[in-house]
């Protein structure tokens, strides 16, 4: 039989190929979502510490209750017993709305299958800033904060890293060149660290900017006027996380770089002598464009978790700081909200990657695919 | 040679990137042209007194809250001119330090957080078969010789507090009142480890352990003391300090350091006997000046304080345990047995001491150096009722103040069930204005809405009045009139009187009269409409409906509440409309009238708004409290922001088409229809303009309210009616400066005088403030030879007299005098001492 006779039609190839995709989409999806089913379980089991949450809930919901009660002058001359019931009504009250009196596992497959349903729910502490309940509206509302500054300056990072790098590696061993790596441990503080010096020397010792916030108080009522506030309070932020990763990611995406220009194909082009800027875009951006999108796609879902520290130092109302207070008044819901956004975020990005892959390099296909 | 695209552009995309950034840079830099520029902050020279003339309400036009958790960054920017006052109190002393250091900042204390030694009296052996030593009274009463209390104030705390014996406050009118006997015991109970040392070791012994090569043993094993120390704040050098002193006394102690929650589980919900801790590092904390502190006996030794295994514990004596009790219920006949008491209790509070109280913290609230404000003694700035009519800068009038605070609009604001966070309660109470107002130095209460108050109590219940804007009487019998309102009939929507509920009449242990101000209902709220009577009564309405059953509005959360209420409610009556004039009936006593007065006096809510959250919640789509929200499913109501305000603008333009009137068979009378239409469009006017519901009638307004950028704004009501200085005589508190002087050496057989000059501020403090000046005379042994009061010689000057008689008894040695002063103006006591010499007659002779 010739090869050309075992190669099958076109028409059957392309079912064969669709069927080999939609199998592997299948696959993928279900163990992302497995993944995704695991993690966000294991975040209800931690955040709850394996139920032990609900025995110091149990004491705190009793303690409040009995302070609240003490404090109020309404129960003064209550005599001991009846105020002791007035304490245990208000704690079955809160026991029942927290719903502490049914066994946590039962509870923690009800969070589960909410969790993965998308179906967030409502807080049981937390409020968002304009007094909803709903942990949708807690998280979307800080949501425009953090991409705001986050986005900002992991792109601002992630361009001018990318930009640099590229230079860099065509001026490998100069003076410029020796500095940035002379300068990448720098990036061994986090953003937060240089916040603290830089709000100290801008904000105090030269008062020019903010110390914090996301705009002045009280917001000013034009628009172009209020933008220039936003401004004005993310350039310090902006510059203490830009500060405290631009080195090492410059150098790096440099190395990177050197490490794909010295293929045997890049010198095949340089000995060919086409000029540096096709070698850069052919040669060396064009085959090493699957690890920079996913970089790049990594770390805008990275964006989602925001900087706990950082928004603490510079008072900014993102994302790190909610999830921080959620932990801290261990609020399940809020917690099991931006986890599982996060899941879901993470798993979309690496089944967009698998497709994009293929898509960008030429070499990846299915397995059992054609060559 | 023509360039690629390439090159230009690798040209050109730096030159673009650093235009851009340079223009972000001047976008960002240059000043906004509203603010002005900021000037760090010196004290003032004082307002000119023109300026005030004239001036109505707030002295300030506008306060702008804005979040500001970091209390490191307090002195920075108040010198930066970012801010001018923050509302968090400051406990640190490297923070307080600072603050105290700059010449561009102030400060003002409170006081309010007690830290105090808990101790397990479970034993003497636990359940591990372990020796609890703390089971024994003598050994805890002994802890409070062998702690060092001055050490843990000024080491510890920098400063920041004041040693602390008894189970009352020592800024807290309790206290002040019982400052002599006070005194006694705090004098009996000093500071002498070898004392405690001495009493430890008897007692030990006596348990069965034995003290060998440095170390107590019992059944041949150390004896182990579990030190709970908590670790957020300087509780844990306190805990390590008190664990020091343990083992230095022969005690293995092994230090378990906790957080809050971890260390409740043990502390609070394990049962003591189990042995999981011997000690904790426990506080306290209240945001108001306590007048009354009996109860805190048997909230703080006997079972009856709470229901936690702990309490269970505690095994005061009978008498102690009975006196607590009747303490707590007020079970007293006149004013001088209470006082008799309350001196027996702390006394037997000191022998059984389980709890060792170490010292009452001082918190900072820090303030620009022009700026002025009256703070709570007990509550701080946040804690103040008076800091809206007072807050202004000292060199001038008017202008903008920026108040940094760690939690804004932390939960929903609504007038019924809302956020009851210090630092939201801070911003609504300057945009309501109350009937009575607490002084903040005393915790008595002041007449602000209502011309004065008659207070009449069954004969034989202890109630006093201080001030003079209030009578009390008593009577035999205080009948409540059969027209008086007792309940509410949810079916028909009307007050039910006593005389349809009980026919046979109903009695109250008070009556309470109370005459509001002529021109109460020309008072207008802020949305421009005025007051009128159907503000105070729809308040009471709710109360009644949250808690009906059969009601849209029933609450389960507001039924034990309102259980309480109804145990002491007895009626309201309305005498007279115009001028308001009132009376409540209750079975509720409270020593103080003021108090009393403070507790009846119906307050006013607007009426139209509470409508509209009434609709709101009737319609399920909003809830007044957060378990009422939760149990629907549905928003907890906020006035300002969120889901909630457009729920409640479609509810307000239902009520304006429909000219709806809340319980109309109640309140119809009272509400025109043209009343009603002026309500709604002055509610939706100030909606139009300010995009919420809050409306008070407060010395400010709220302005605007900015959730996720985090501030709120604040604009000077103009009609507020009273003048800008009414309570301006609050700013500080008159704390009375002593200086006892008396002669040194004094022969046996002479008489003695002593004086003492009380000032404040350099100027003599008047007579008639001073409450008393008591004093303490202790001979040479440390016992109490004498006790009595000093005489007023003129304002500032005080006198105290020893016979030649009291003198001699002292015998030759050396003398304590310890003196008590308590002011009117304030609750805290002041003490000075004094010592001198006696000899023999003639023995002066080369003394100094």
């Amino acid at each position: 039989m010739s090869d050309s006779q075992r190669i099958p039609p076109p028409r059957r190839a392309l079912w064969r190929d669709l069927r080999h995709l939609l199998a592997y989409t299948v696959k993928r999806l279900l163990a992302l979502l497995l993944t995704v089913l695991v993690s966000v379980y294991l975040t209800i089991v931690i955040a709850n510490m394996g139920g032990r949450v609900d025995e110091l809930r149990l004491v705190q919901i009793r303690s409040e209750a009995a302070e609240a009660v003490r404090a109020d002058p309404a129960f003064l001359d209550m005599p001991g017993e009846e105020r002791h019931a007035l304490i245990e009504r208000r704690v079955s009250l809160e026991v029942e709305r927290l719903r502490l009196d049914q066994p946590f596992l039962l509870r923690s497959v009800d969070y589960l299958q909410r969790a993965m349903r998308l179906e967030l729910g409502r807080a049981e502490q937390m409020h968002s800033d304009r007094g909803s309940r709903e942990v949708y509206d807690i998280i979307v509302e800080r949501l425009p904060a953090t991409l705001l500054l986050f986005g900002s300056a992991n792109l601002l990072v992630f361009f001018t890293s990318v930009f640099v790098a590229l230079t860099l590696s065509r001026r490998y061993g100069s003076a410029l060149d020796r500095g940035v790596i002379a300068l990448a441990p720098t990036s061994a503080a986090p953003g937060w660290f240089y916040g603290i010096f830089l709000i100290l020397v801008f904000a105090f010792v030269i008062p020019l900017l903010p110390a914090g916030g996301m705009v002045a108080a009280p917001p000013p009522e034009g628009r172009w006027e209020y933008a220039a506030s936003v401004l004005r309070h993310m350039l310090l932020p902006l510059a203490a996380m830009f500060l405290s990763s631009i080195f090492v990611s410059i150098y790096s995406w440099r190395t990177f770089f050197l490490i794909h220009s010295s293929e045997d194909y890049v010198e095949m082009a340089r000995a060919k002598g086409l000029p540096s800027h096709l070698i850069e875009r052919r040669y060396i951006l064009r085959p090493t464009l699957s690890p920079i999108v996913t970089s790049f796609l990594l770390m805008l879902i990275g964006l989602w978790s925001g900087a706990i520290i950082l928004e603490q130092v510079f008072n900014w109302p993102g994302l790190g700081s909610l999830l921080f207070r959620a932990i801290g008044h261990r609020d399940t819901p809020v917690i099991i909200g931006a986890v599982v956004i996060f899941a879901y975020l993470l798993a979309a990005t690496v089944f967009l990657l698998d497709i994009l892959y293929a898509l960008l390099d030429p070499r990846v296909r299915l397995e059992g695919g054609r060559r | 040679m023509a360039r690629s695209s390439g090159d230009v552009m690798r040209r050109v995309v730096p030159v673009a990137a650093a235009l851009l950034f340079l223009a972000v840079l001047a976008v960002a830099l240059r000043p906004a042209s509203t603010v002005a520029p900021r000037q760090p902050p010196t004290p003032g020279e004082g307002i000119d007194e023109a300026e005030l003339q004239g001036r109505r309400g707030a002295l300030v036009d506008r306060v702008v809250f804005t979040r500001e958790a970091d209390v490191g960054r307090v002195t920075g920017l108040i010198e930066a001119g970012s801010h001018q006052v923050f509302t968090q109190g400051i406990s640190s002393t490297t923070v307080f330090n600072r603050l105290r250091d700059s010449l561009h900042t102030a400060y003002d204390l409170a006081y309010g957080t007690a830290s105090e030694l808990t101790l397990n009296p479970a034993g003497p052996e636990l359940a591990t078969g372990e020796l609890n030593p703390f089971h024994v009274p003598a050994i805890r009463e002994a802890l409070n010789r062998l702690i060092d209390r001055r050490y843990i104030a000024e080491e510890i705390f920098g400063g920041l507090a004041v040693p602390r014996y008894l189970p009352l406050s020592t800024a807290f009118p309790d206290y002040a009142r019982l400052a002599d006997e006070a005194r006694e015991l705090e004098l009996h109970y000093a500071h002498d480890p070898e004392a405690a040392r001495d009493v430890i070791h008897r007692e030990m012994e006596a348990l069965g352990a034995r003290f060998a090569g440095g170390r107590w043993w019992y059944r041949d094993a150390p004896v182990r003391l579990i030190a709970l120390i908590r670790t957020e704040d300087e509780r844990r050098r306190i805990g390590d300090y008190i664990a020091n002193l343990m083992e230095d006394l022969g005690f293995a102690v092994e230090r378990r350091y906790r957080t809050a929650e971890e260390a409740s589980r043990l502390w609070i919900a394990s049962d003591p006997r189990a042995g999981h801790w011997h000690f904790y590092t426990g506080s306290w904390i209240t945001i108001v000046i306590l007048r009354d502190q009996a109860e805190g006996f048997s909230f703080y030794y006997t079972p009856r304080g709470r229901a936690e295994p702990l309490w269970q514990a505690y095994r005061p004596v009978p008498e102690f345990d009975e006196l607590a009790d009747r303490l707590e219920r007020r079970d007293y006949r006149t004013w001088v047995e209470r006082q008799a008491m309350m001196t027996r209790a702390l006394e037997l509070a000191m022998e059984d001491s389980v709890r060792v109280w170490l010292v009452d913290q001082l918190n900072a609230s820090a303030r620009a150096a022009n700026v002025a404000v009256a703070v709570d003694l007990a509550g701080g700035l946040s804690g103040s009722a008076l800091w809206p009519y007072t807050l202004r800068y000292t060199d001038r009038v008017g202008g903008q103040m920026v108040f940094g605070t760690p939690n804004l609009l932390t939960e929903p604001w609504n007038p019924v069930a809302g956020s009851n966070w210090a630092s939201d309660r801070m911003i609504m109470r300057a945009t309501e204005d109350p009937m009575v107002i607490p002084d903040p130095f005393t915790g008595l209460y002041l007449p602000q809405r209502i011309e004065g108050a008659e207070v009449t109590v069954e004969a034989g219940v202890p109630v006093g009045r201080t001030l003079d804007w209030l009578s009390v009487e008593s009577a035999e019998e205080i009948r409540v009139p059969e027209a008086a309102w007792i309940d509410w009939d949810g079916d028909a929507g009307r007050f039910v009187t006593v005389g349809e509920k009980h026919p046979e009449g109903v009695t109250a242990r008070t009556r309470t009269r109370v005459a509001y101000e002529e021109a109460l209902f020309e008072r207008r709220w802020h949305d421009g409409s005025t007051l009128s009577l159907a503000d105070f009564i729809l308040p009471w309405i709710l109360t009644f409906e949250r808690a009906d059953e059969g009601s849209r509005l029933f609450d389960v959360a507001h039924l034990a509440t309102f259980e309480a209420f109804q145990r002491h409610f007895r009626g309201w009556h309305i005498v007279s409309r115009d001028p308001l004039v009132v009376e409540v009936y209750s079975d509720q006593i409270y020593p103080d009238a003021e108090t009393i007065v403070a507790a009846r006096a119906p307050a006013p809510i607007p009426w139209h708004t509470l409508a509209l959250g009434i609709l709101a919640e009737g319609s399920d789509e909003l809830a007044f409290s957060s378990n009422k929200a939760d149990q629907r499913r549905v928003d907890w109501m906020s006035l300002v922001a969120g889901p909630s305000v457009p729920i409640l603008e479609r509810q307000l333009r239902r009520a304006r088409e429909r000219g709806i009137r809340p319980y109309p068979a109640a309140l119809g009378e009272l509400l025109d229809a043209e009343e009603v239409a002026a309500r709604y469009r002055a509610l939706a006017d100030w909606y139009a303009e300010r995009g919420h519901f809050w409306v008070g009638n407060g010395p400010f307004e709220l302005h605007s309210v900015h959730p996720v950028a985090g501030s709120v704004v604040l604009r000077r009501f103009a009609e507020f009616p009273d003048p800008a200085d009414k309570w301006l005589r609050f700013s500080r508190p008159a704390i009375p400066e002593l200086d006892l002087d008396g002669p040194l050496v004094v022969e046996v057989g002479e008489a003695a005088a002593f004086h003492l000059a009380v000032t404040f501020d350099g100027e003599p403090y008047a007579a008639e403030d001073i409450e008393q000046v008591q004093f303490l005379l202790f001979d040479g042994r440390g016992e109490l030879a004498r006790r009595g009061e000093a005489e007023a010689l003129d304002d500032g000057l005080w006198r105290l007299a020893l016979s030649a008689e009291t003198v001699a008894a002292l015998g030759a040695g050396a003398n304590s005098l310890e003196l008590a002063v308590t002011s009117r103006r304030v609750a805290l006591p002041v003490f000075a001492s004094h010592v001198f010499a006696t000899v023999p007659a003639g023995g002066r002779e080369g003394a100094p």
